[in-house]
């Protein structure tokens, strides 16, 4: 099974388009497709035809660009000027356990068990047969929560789950599991997208998902690793009062 | 609890320091009754290993009694003497399942410093830097030991703490450097380096079935050692061309496997020894190869290059041309102590071999400053250091 979002946030029905204009030049695309369309209307009502069709069908286009954040001319050139907050920060991480796809799958996909293994989790309960309520912890103490649904899931498999409604941080996230050639236990890939929403409720959605960073899944990764593996997370502590 | 701790460059001190704890449920508390200075240690006492934090407590060769045990371990109890390898290894992960145990993949909470530095982590290791973790080291009173059940193991009556304490690393590191020679009858072994794990993998080398075991050193006390208790034919670098000699010695052949139990603080002479000791004061090159070297171009084709000496970055002049000219194997790695201690344990415990000869210095655990002194510049015929926490500053037991 393979997901192919590329850009677009979740729910938004479809395959759409890549983003790959920034905001603000979007805004300016539009006034100034806007503008340009206009002018071309008033150049075809003074009878200059072809001038004036031209300013029309440019200042479409710029309009278009700018709505839907698309431009073919950046995909064909390869450009890309949306910021990561926007594209939403995406983490990719691989990691073979030494324990069959079923027993790895069977930790994860009881969700009350991420916070073990995911610092930045304070807690995650879940509230009916496919649907959950997670809350997260940030930098500076700031707390975020909101309501995800399973999405799919394949037992021994693939878990996919994704927030719901009007999320303070949109996140989605799968794992895979798959069996490690020569009897090395199991292969798995855990992809998962934060989508920080703009304005001031953004920014403290976007300190968290900076700081939930490829190296702190990878850690967290390995926590899964050890507790499957061992029965316990390593520590080289010398109190308990430090861990 | 008292405990040896690093300050710095030549920087040990006996300090104060807060008694362990059980923080996990296959954690023990081990008193420690008998502990050594390995030649490893030298690296961090010369300040080559980085990562190193004011007060880190050093050691990983001890030997002593369980006195607390986490709710996790049920095959041992308080009071079973124990030998403590000096790999910290889970025991559960493929590594460790595959006795690999000094590649566990768990053990090492700073795993993504080795991950960085050399594309993976290795087992965390006592007293060696926050490389490997941070653990508190065995130079102490007490030593919390992760793992327990996996990594403890117990002594039989009869056998005393200087006979077992080498079971800890250099008596399996010489061991693993000489098996992986894959010795046949007839072969010819030569290892540069007299010292403790030199001298272990003589031993081993012959006891695995080497007609010929040749020493390389400087020291003419280690040179004796090997001699008579290695059966070995030696040479001293300072007086000898050892290529020419190794040559002649094996009747124009070359020796079958070359042991490097001397590391990345290799000692040579002339100009390739000057380029090297500058290279790495300037911190161009972190590891010393002269012996690595020697090793290579003496070898016979064919042959078997075994590397249990410890180094730790990169190494310049590299003769690549000669291992592939010559069709050279080259084997290295930390020492997978837990395969070893049973099986060794046996051939101490039957008079087969015996390790305790190479200890000339014991002291008590307060004299480590003097005793990390001596060792690293190879005074007083010093050969190994063992220290005994129980006696008092300045006494030889």
């Amino acid at each position: 099974m393979e997901l192919t979002h590329e850009g677009g946030r979740p729910g938004t029905g479809g395959k759409q388009k890549r983003i790959n204009v920034g905001l603000q030049e979007r805004n300016a695309s539009m006034v100034g497709g806007a503008a340009l369309a206009l002018s071309g209307i008033k150049s075809i009502a003074k009878k200059r035809f072809l001038p004036g069709l031209a300013q029309l069908v440019a200042g479409g286009m710029f309009f278009y660009r700018g709505k839907t954040g698309h431009c073919d001319l950046f995909e064909a050139a390869g450009i890309d000027t949306t910021s990561a907050a926007e594209k939403g920060v995406r983490v990719e991480k691989f990691l073979t356990i030494n324990r069959t796809p079923q027993q790895v799958y069977e930790f994860w996909r009881n969700l009350e068990n991420l916070p073990r293994i995911m610092r930045h989790l304070e807690s995650v309960q879940v509230t009916g047969e496919n649907s959950s309520h997670w809350k997260a912890r940030g930098p500076g103490g700031i707390t975020l929560e909101w309501d995800a649904e399973m999405v799919e899931d394949y037992p021994g498999q693939l878990i996919l789950w994704r927030s719901v409604g009007d999320a303070e941080l949109p996140n989605e996230g799968t794992v895979e599991f798959r069996e490690a050639p020569g009897g090395r236990g199991t292969e798995v890939k855990v992809s998962i997208r934060y989508y920080p929403p703009g304005g001031r409720a953004g920014t403290a959605a976007a300190k968290l998902a900076n700081a939930i960073s490829a190296g702190q899944i990878e850690e967290d990764l390995k926590r899964l690793k050890q507790i499957l593996e061992t029965g316990e997370t390593a520590t080289a502590e010398r109190t308990s009062a430090a861990q | 609890m008292k405990a040896v701790c690093w300050h710095g460059k030549h920087n040990v001190q006996v300090d104060r320091v807060p008694d362990p704890q059980i923080l996990n449920a296959r954690d023990a508390i081990v008193r420690v009754t008998l502990t050594g200075i390995c030649g490893s240690d030298l690296h961090l006492y010369n300040g080559l290993v980085p990562t190193m934090k004011d007060g880190d407590i050093l050691g990983h060769e001890f030997v002593g009694v369980v006195v607390e045990l986490g709710s996790g371990v049920s095959n041992l109890a308080k009071g079973d003497r124990v030998v403590v390898p000096f790999p910290i290894s889970c025991g559960d992960c493929w590594y460790c399942q595959q006795e690999l145990w000094a590649l566990c993949d768990n053990s090492n909470p700073n795993s993504f410093l080795l991950e960085q530095l050399y594309g993976d982590t290795g087992a965390g290791i006592f007293g060696y830097s926050h490389l490997y973790g941070g653990y508190a080291g065995g130079q102490a009173e007490y030593v919390r030991v992760p793992y327990a059940d996996v990594g403890l193991q117990k002594i039989p009556e009869g056998l005393t703490d200087e006979q077992v304490l080498f079971l800890t690393d250099i008596f399996p590191t010489g061991y693993q450097a000489a098996e992986n020679c894959a010795i046949q009858a007839g072969d010819t072994v030569a290892v540069w380096g007299c010292g403790p794990v030199g001298l272990m993998a003589m031993k081993s080398a012959l006891h695995l079935g080497a007609t010929n075991v040749i020493g390389i050193d400087r020291f003419p006390e280690r040179l004796e050692l090997a001699r008579i208790h290695c059966d070995a034919e030696i040479i001293n670098y300072q007086e000898q061309d050892v290529a020419e000699t190794l040559h002649n010695m094996t009747g124009g052949r070359g020796p079958d496997a070359c042991i490097d139990a001397v590391g990345m603080e290799a000692h040579g002479s002339g100009i390739e020894a000057a380029y090297d000791t500058v290279k790495q004061s300037l911190k161009l090159e972190n590891d010393r190869p002269m012996a690595l070297r020697q090793l290579i171009k003496a070898c016979r084709k064919g042959g078997i290059i075994s590397v249990p000496g410890v180094y730790s970055g990169f190494v310049d002049k590299m003769p690549m041309g000669a291992l592939f000219a010559k069709g050279l194997t080259l084997k290295g790695g930390q020492t997978h102590v837990h395969k070893y201690v049973k099986p060794l344990m046996e051939l101490i415990a039957t008079g087969a071999i015996d390790t305790s000869f190479i200890i000339t210095h014991r002291m008590a655990l307060e004299d480590a400053p003097a005793g990390y002194r001596l060792f690293n510049e190879k005074k007083d015929g010093c050969i190994k250091i063992v220290m005994n926490p129980r006696l008092a500053r300045g006494a030889a037991a």
